[in-house]
């Protein structure tokens, strides 16, 4: 088909009746039409009311049936409007969609434009460039491809305990991957939650027991994942399994082996405030219910003796012998759950942590309340203790301190009044203060609560605690009542530091590893923070809890059931879309020199080893079809489907601006989010001048070296690139392109301020009219581009076309 | 007939007259001059003070005055000429501002606005510890003590006769004058900046 001469259909949209119609008002579409059938290869010139109506869509199966027209360009309004509609219908007559061009004469040009004149040639320039593409347009089918039905979940706390379980119950076999011995997580060693001052591991054991018993979820316990191959819903992972050096299937967790165990370390469960033996199980109601060796203190592994836990086995389950091992599973998505760790509040220098054992964080005080609240110096029952809240948190990058959060911690406020409550309810005539920077009860029932201790006898004082001293047996605590302006002190015989929370360190790798993103606080990033909340950066990738920031247990299962509806949608369908908008790589071309590898924002280049030549492969499940690689490759060997090299030259070709217009300017623009931008300003009536001419782009890395050259040669004195900020190629990677881009225009003689780039959300549209009235006005100062330079850059242009077809 | 009654505003009430638009971004600006909108009002430089006791507003209020843009206050606040320059505070920041340099930035819009210095001594003060720097290149503590006593009070120079005897004797006190290499450099420095600054 591709082969066949190209008979072109061109219909052109009034958008109303004649003279009063969205388009016909401004632009003379006889005209447009006149102009479009003097063009080679145009078959068919039609003007019609509504194109998109029904009459108007059978006109074009006619002409398709009765003309055998085999590209249909469509001059009416924006693609967004109407493409779907378009491509629908010629594929009712057996025209693949992706032979359907869309010229966008309303938003780009009818509704911004009000000379006619002006207005009519540009819809011209638009309808020819539109034929242009259609010319080299290429037949593209869209795959479907199976997925595996099985997930894995990475993280066993509550989060990924709660997705597990929502996923299995949906019928799903679930992989869940924990790093300790035991799943249950923070959750496990918390006290009491607030507001309802509920037992939180009453809540979570029975958890923790129905996933064990669940059919559908196999617990990886001491594992890690170290490697994540393959596209979404059919990802290849690799589970390195740490030994046990217990038989979890015959141990019974008697617990004989513990008691003669000669070795004893601080525990984990316990935040350093308890011991454990080598062989434990960090709390008893632990699932999986085995214990497990500790290779770092135990006197065999250390010393080569001991072996005493062996001999005391009833059911003979310790197994010294245990050796690593490496699990390989296939599962359709991946949940991140990845949780979060307690600050390290040492960096906080001034309030002494880890001088004075009765300095505490909010995790290490809430293991004292279960043990049964004593302190840790003295062993005496404490009476009076200060809450500091925001220790590390909310600091920013110009503080002193080395290890900080610039975040909230979500959950210390609220943490360390219901601390306070069941502190006092523990010692019968306590006295808590709690040193407050704001007191944030955001959540259902928190400011009741907050409420209610206030009218409890806990003193509340507004003002981040300045200082802790030890002193005399005692705890210092100095102040300012910020409300009053005065200075506060105080003696305590506890502190309790409400520390900040950080993801916790497998975090960073975890995201490489997988090839989705984190933020500037080290947390996961989601696709979109309203809208896409637990979504990550690449398709059939989830995450919850902790893992996407702090937050609270009841926030985490809203997201962990989330999350399982996610997974249960994407896979459930069987089987994925796969874009046919695609970079495709050809074998020939390719040196393996791996810059698309590098450049990849969505990990979908694949390292093809081979004995003879490395070469690379783009999987077109992973690829988002941004084309960023094209201009990367130097030998040329990548093209994007739908948007190929010589598409979008014959595009950038059909810019030749008959009219007088000046200065000219081409501006490439993302065709999502900046697009939509541009229609915005097209529906809202803004006005930019008629010298603006609009291609869109996947992103507008796609845009080369070679791409410039042409829109200079077809006559534009200026180039603009509109990126949208939600797209993968904005801040430091487009920079860097333009920069690169500007190098070497101003090698071809071509000033470096005759391309600009901006970044836009879609309501910016105000941005993006600004900036092409600044553009214009700074390139309308530099003047046209000399026909001496031009014709240069048309000499360097054919020189890079002979090179390339060499 | 129609205007609504209301009670009127109460005499010590903050108001836009009391607020000067430009003075934030000026302060911002100036050379020492910090982001103080970066500040979360937490209190610690108010809790870590080891002066405040002394001064009628605390740094963090002084933080919060400068927001409103309530120049009039500020300047003529003795917080700025109190402000010992020990640092407790900025190291404690969570926020990162340097509250002494801030403090100081602020002394010197106070001179050159001519507010008068709540501690007449301190503008004086610092004046003569310029003066000796650039005469000698270094401080020279008794001509200090004495320029800045003897213009004052005869009576604080005789409560501070003791300390005095005790640095002495301990050698902490040097009579003679410093030396410096290439002193003509300090001149140079001072006339560069008394330029930028305008002064």
């Amino acid at each position: 088909m591709a082969k066949q001469e190209p008979k072109i259909g061109v219909y052109i949209c009034r958008c109303g009746c004649d003279i009063e119609g969205n388009i016909s008002a401004t632009v003379d579409v006889e005209k447009v039409k006149e102009a479009a059938a003097s063009i080679n290869g145009v078959k068919v010139a039609e003007v019609y009311e509504y194109v998109c109506s029904n009459p108007g869509q059978q006109m074009i199966r006619d002409g398709i049936k009765e003309q055998g027209l085999n590209r249909i360009v469509v001059a009416a309004c924006s693609p967004r409007m109407h493409l779907e509609t378009f491509k629908r219908n010629v594929n009712q007559e057996g025209l693949n969609p992706y032979l359907l061009e869309i010229a966008n004469i309303r938003e780009q040009c009818s509704w911004i434009h009000d000379d006619k004149k002006l207005a009519t040639f540009k819809a011209v320039d638009l309808v020819g460039r539109a034929v242009e593409r259609a010319r080299n347009l290429k037949p593209l089918e869209e795959k479907k491809v199976k997925v595996n039905r099985d997930a894995l979940v990475i993280g066993g706390g509550i989060a990924g305990i709660n997705a597990s379980v929502e996923l299995a119950d949906k019928g799903y076999q679930v992989y869940l991957v924990e790093k300790g011995p035991s799943i249950g997580g923070h959750m496990a060693q918390l006290g009491k939650t607030f507001p309802t001052l509920d037992c939180s591991s009453c809540v979570i054991t029975p958890k923790m027991v129905y996933v064990a018993q669940h059919p559908l979820i196999k617990i990886f316990s001491l594992s890690e994942v170290t490697k994540v191959d393959g596209s979404p819903g059919n990802f290849k992972i690799t589970i390195k399994k740490r030994p046990r050096y217990v038989d979890a299937s015959k141990c019974t967790a008697c617990g004989e082996c513990s008691k003669k165990c000669p070795v004893t370390a601080k525990s984990e469960f316990e935040v350093g405030l308890g011991s454990r033996k080598a062989i434990y199980q960090p709390f008893r109601q632990a699932v999986p219910s085995a214990y497990s060796i500790d290779k770092v203190n135990c006197l065999y592994f250390t010393k080569g003796v001991c072996k005493v836990c062996q001999k005391f086995c009833k059911a003979n389950a310790v197994d010294f012998m245990q050796q690593e091992e490496t699990v390989e599973l296939n599962v359709g998505a991946i949940v991140v759950s990845t949780g979060y760790e307690v600050l390290d509040p040492q960096g906080v220098k001034q309030y002494s942590y880890g001088l004075n054992p009765d300095i505490v964080t909010h995790l290490q005080f809430e293991r004292l309340l279960v043990q049964g609240l004593r302190r840790p110096s003295t062993g005496e029952q404490p009476k009076k203790i200060a809450f500091i809240l925001c220790v590390g948190s909310r600091m920013n990058e110009t503080a002193v301190e080395n290890d900080y959060c610039e975040y909230c911690c979500n959950i210390g406020c609220m943490n360390a009044i219901k601390e306070a409550y069941v502190f006092q309810k523990e010692v019968p005539d306590a006295e808590p203060w709690v040193f407050y920077t704001d007191i944030r009860a955001h959540g259902k029932g928190y400011e009741e609560f907050y409420a209610r201790l206030r009218n409890h006898g806990v003193r509340f004082i507004r003002g981040r605690a300045a200082e802790v001293m030890p002193y005399n047996g005692h705890l210092r605590v100095r102040a300012a009542d910020t409300l009053l302006g005065m200075p506060i002190e105080e003696d305590f015989d506890m502190v309790v530091l409400s520390s900040g929370l950080v993801p916790s360190p497998g975090t960073d790798n975890v995201a490489r590893m997988i090839g989705i993103h984190t933020g500037s606080d080290g947390f996961i990033l989601e696709r979109h923070h309203k809208l896409r909340p637990v979504d990550t950066q690449r398709e059939g990738v989830y995450a919850c809890g902790c893992a996407l920031g702090p937050k609270d247990i009841r926030e985490t299962i809203t997201e962990s059931m989330a999350v399982a509806s996610q997974v249960a949608t994407f896979l459930g369908k069987g089987e994925v879309p796969v874009s046919a908008e695609v970079a495709m790589v050809d074998e020939k071309k390719c040196n393996g020199c791996e810059e698309c590898l590098k450049i990849c924002p969505a990990r979908a280049v694949e390292k093809i080893p081979s004995t003879f030549r490395t070469r690379m492969e783009i999987n077109p499940m992973s690829c988002i079809g941004c084309g960023i690689c094209v201009p990367i490759c130097p030998t040329g060997a990548i093209d994007l489907n739908h948007s190929s090299e010589e598409q979008l030259m014959a595009q950038v070709r059909g810019v030749e601006m008959k009219e007088d217009v000046s200065p000219k300017i081409v501006a490439f623009i993302e065709k999502n989010t900046a697009y939509a931008s541009a229609d915005l300003a097209g529906q809202t009536r803004a006005h930019y001048g008629p010298n603006i001419r609009i291609i869109s782009v996947p992103s507008t890395g796609r845009v080369g070296f070679k791409h410039l050259l042409q829109a200079f040669v077809a006559g534009a004195d200026g180039v603009v690139f509109v990126e949208g900020e939600d797209s993968s190629f904005t801040g430091e990677k487009l920079r860097e392109h333009v920069t690169r881009l500007k190098k070497d225009l101003q090698a071809v003689g071509v000033e470096s301020l005759r391309l600009v780039s901006t970044t836009i959300t879609i309501p910016q549209y105000p941005k993006l009219v600004d900036t092409f009235e600044v553009f214009t006005n700074r390139v309308s100062k530099i003047g046209p581009l000399s026909p001496k330079v031009r014709s240069e850059v048309g000499e360097k242009l054919k020189k890079l076309e002979a090179g390339e077809s060499k | 007939m129609n205007q609504q009654q209301i009670l009127p505003r109460p005499k010590h009430a903050i108001t836009s007259e009391m607020m000067d638009k430009s003075f934030l971004a000026d302060v911002i600006k100036m050379r020492g001059g910090q982001n103080v909108l970066d500040c979360i009002q937490c209190g610690v430089c108010a809790g870590s003070c080891h002066a405040s006791w002394a001064m009628d507003f605390t740094p963090m209020q002084i933080v919060r005055m400068l927001h409103l843009g309530m120049k009039e206050k500020v300047l003529s606040s003795s917080t700025i000429w109190i402000c010992a320059s020990c640092y407790t505070c900025a190291t404690r920041c969570p926020r990162g501002i340097d509250i002494p340099l801030l403090m100081s930035a602020l002394k010197n819009m106070a001179i050159k606005e001519k507010f008068p210095a709540k501690i007449p001594v301190k503008p004086r003060f610092h004046k003569t510890f310029a003066d000796i720097v650039q005469k000698y290149g270094r401080i020279h503590e008794p001509e200090l003590f004495l320029k800045i006593t003897n213009k004052t009070d005869f009576k604080g120079m005789m409560q501070n006769a003791k300390l005095g005897w005790t640095l002495l004797r301990k050698g902490k006190l040097k009579m003679k004058a410093p030396k410096v290499n290439k002193k003509d450099q300090w001149s140079t420095l001072f006339k560069n900046i008394a330029k930028e600054e305008g002064v």
